[in-house]
């Protein structure tokens, strides 16, 4: 459904160089499906979704949407495109106007790009309220009058209003307070099987990205180091900074003990990244040529096809070197 | 005659008394902690964890209408008679620091890391002129593991990242060797490989200065990969405590089980729903007469019309709910 093809995007900061804030990302999502992108702040995560949403253009490579390159989209194309695939943001309290009310907020879409009737409008305004679960009295009211998660949900209304088939969340539940994260959490995985929408989820929660996502990409400094079906990624990390990631993550679990330093130091500036593999001053394996030469993308294990991480470890001639003879 | 633990709080009660009415920001509170302990202090925003740590330093807002009420003692010292002058000089910063929530706002812009670290020394009187300032600031920067710290102290806020902020603002709170630091949401800006970085840092200063540890957290994870012993808090009052491995092994209270089922957790099963917890937090300003949160809670009863006392359950495990009384 959505294909990107070696996207990359820099920032021109004129005398201070280049920010390469997505650096040759490709990733492909299927209809129906979930996506997810993690990695920490600043990775380029948020970057993908603008150039998803069009809201940025990419430097190079192309963004297929159902076979046609969105980027060369002008005007009324790219309006339709648009229609097709919205937002839901991270932060209930800044993307909702304070000076609107409810139903005008979930109204704008639906205004920007047809001419309903003021009773067919307020019918749809109401329907899409329901299907987030708030009642049709909501409509009439500002946004500070509700609470964050309810907010969420008008964010979601305003998101379905155009019966679109792409929904990009980036960090849908991340503002939220852990006993209200679940309720919106469920609320999304209902609205996709309901609707048949896709995903395209940006989020740093390592555990709810393998709760909700069907493939994974981990990004770091805007590259994909490793992808593949989450299950996959999430039992078998092939990278190490996938591996660190995964490690990092703190459980509700008295006796899963911390590790001291699973990624030395902090990440490096995606003005001047770092030679070589960008992970490699932070890796706890790094070589002499991931000092050098950038990584290409490898079958995890050997045959997995759908697995793929870019790391020199994951070479053949090194897999053979570093095993033990028996 | 057993050592005295290193806090003791006691039906600890703190509200702001507004123009809309009271708000029971904390309502009962009351705390134990051991000496070089380190307890999880766990709850949602607003539910008061914060300005529990506050009521601690006896810091809250002015011109809220804060009024504390209850008993606080800081190695049997009871610290709510003591003076203001008393606890700036005696307690704040020197006995019990704080390690302030947000690196990213809570250092002044305007002032040197060098300027800012050796304030606490300054103060307390603990080093006097330009070098011996420096040369502390410098050790205490190096014990956080600031790297070339010496390098470092005529630099500003903004050229340090946030791991590297997080780690400045811990030397402040340390700098006296406190005996008890409170720890506010102290990895929350961070990313994961920054946060397990600095619960690492946190766990080798207490082991290696013997401080007790309080950290407010809205994270079980965060919670469990610090502390000894965990405290749940919601809407003013405490619901639960006990040992980290009771409280997420048995958890007794239907919101600590309630909390614990509605995160999902690696390694688990994909794709099945979450528990969700119906409603929200009732407002501080009128809550609920009973239990607080009978209103969200599956196992609700007649009895939950009266707030349950704390009933133990195992060793130092308690809970507030009437489930508990019957077994």
């Amino acid at each position: 459904m959505l294909v990107l093809d070696r996207v990359s995007k820099n920032y021109d900061l004129g005398r201070r160089g280049t920010v390469r804030a997505v650096d040759q990302v490709s990733l492909e999502v299927l209809a129906g499906e979930t996506v997810a992108l993690v990695g920490e702040s600043g990775c380029g995560k948020t970057t993908i979704a603008k150039l998803v949403l069009m809201l940025e253009r990419p430097t190079g490579g192309s963004i297929e949407f159902e076979g046609q390159d969105v980027t060369a989209l002008r005007g009324a194309s790219l309006k339709a495109y648009r229609r097709q695939v919205q937002a839901v943001f991270q932060d209930p309290y800044a993307s909702l106007n304070p000076r609107l009310r409810v139903a005008k907020i979930i109204a704008e879409p639906i205004l920007a790009h047809e001419r309903p009737g003021r009773a067919a409008l307020r019918r749809r305004v109401e329907e899409v309220l329901d299907v987030v679960g708030l009642p049709a009295s909501a409509a009439s009211l500002y946004p500070h009058e509700f609470s964050g998660g309810q907010r969420q949900r008008i964010a979601i209304a305003r998101a379905l209003a155009l019966r679109p088939r792409l929904l990009v969340l980036d960090e849908p539940v991340s503002a939220l307070d852990v006993s209200i994260r679940a309720q919106v959490l469920n609320l999304l995985l209902d609205i996709q099987g309901e609707f048949g929408l896709t995903y395209l989820l940006i989020a740093h929660d390592l555990a709810l990205v393998e709760h909700v996502s069907s493939r994974v990409a981990v990004i770091y400094l805007g590259g994909v180091v490793e992808a593949g079906p989450t299950g996959q990624v999430f039992a078998a990390p092939a990278h190490p900074y996938t591996r660190a990631l995964l490690a990092s993550v703190p459980r509700p679990d008295p006796d899963y003990l911390l590790p001291d330093t699973p990624a030395l130091g902090e990440p490096a500036s995606a003005i001047d990244p770092p030679a070589g593999c960008r992970f490699h001053p932070r890796c706890v394996q790094a070589m002499t040529v991931c000092h050098s030469t950038p990584p290409s993308p490898l079958p995890a294990l050997p045959g997995s096809t759908e697995h793929v991480a870019a790391c020199h470890l994951l070479e053949p001639e090194r897999v053979e070197a570093t095993r033990i003879p028996a | 005659m057993t050592a005295a633990p290193l806090l003791e709080v006691t039906d600890l009660q703190t509200h702001l008394h507004l123009r809309r009415g009271v708000v029971r920001a904390v309502d009962g509170v009351s705390l134990r902690i051991e000496q070089g302990e380190a307890l999880g202090l766990v709850g949602e925003s607003g539910c008061g964890k914060t300005m529990t740590s506050l009521s601690l330093l006896r810091l809250l807002p002015k011109g809220s209408g804060a009024v504390m009420q209850g008993s606080i003692r800081l190695d049997g010292q009871e610290i709510t008679a003591l003076s203001e002058a008393e606890m700036v000089h005696e307690i704040r910063g020197k006995r019990i620091a704080m390690i302030a929530q947000d690196p990213m706002t809570s250092l002044n812009p305007v002032f040197s890391i060098g300027d800012q670290v050796s304030a606490p020394f300054r103060y307390h009187g603990l080093a006097r002129g330009g070098s011996a300032l420096r040369a502390k600031a410098a050790e205490v920067l190096r014990r956080v593991r600031l790297a070339s710290p010496e390098k470092r102290l005529r630099d500003y806020p903004h050229q340090f990242s946030g791991g590297q902020r997080q780690r400045i603002v811990t030397a402040m709170a340390i700098a006296c060797t406190p005996r008890l630091l409170l720890a506010d949401e102290p990895t929350t800006a961070l990313d994961v490989t920054i946060q397990a970085q600095i619960i690492a840092l946190l766990r080798s200063i207490q082991q290696e200065s013997g401080a007790g540890i309080i950290l407010i957290t809205h994270d079980l994870g965060v919670a469990a990969s610090l502390c000894a012993r965990i405290a749940v808090m919601y809407a003013g009052r405490i619901v639960e405590q006990g040992p980290v491995r009771e409280i997420y092994k048995r958890p007794a209270h239907p919101y600590t089980r309630a909390l614990l089922s509605a995160v999902p957790r690696l390694g688990a099963p994909r794709g099945g729903r979450l528990t969700a917890i119906p409603g929200q937090p009732p407002s501080l300003l009128d809550p609920p007469a009973g239990c607080r949160f009978a209103p969200r809670c599956a196992h609700r009863m007649a009895a939950c019309e009266q707030y349950p006392p704390d009933l133990a359950i195992g060793p130092g495990h308690s809970a507030a709910c009437w489930l508990t009384a019957k077994g």
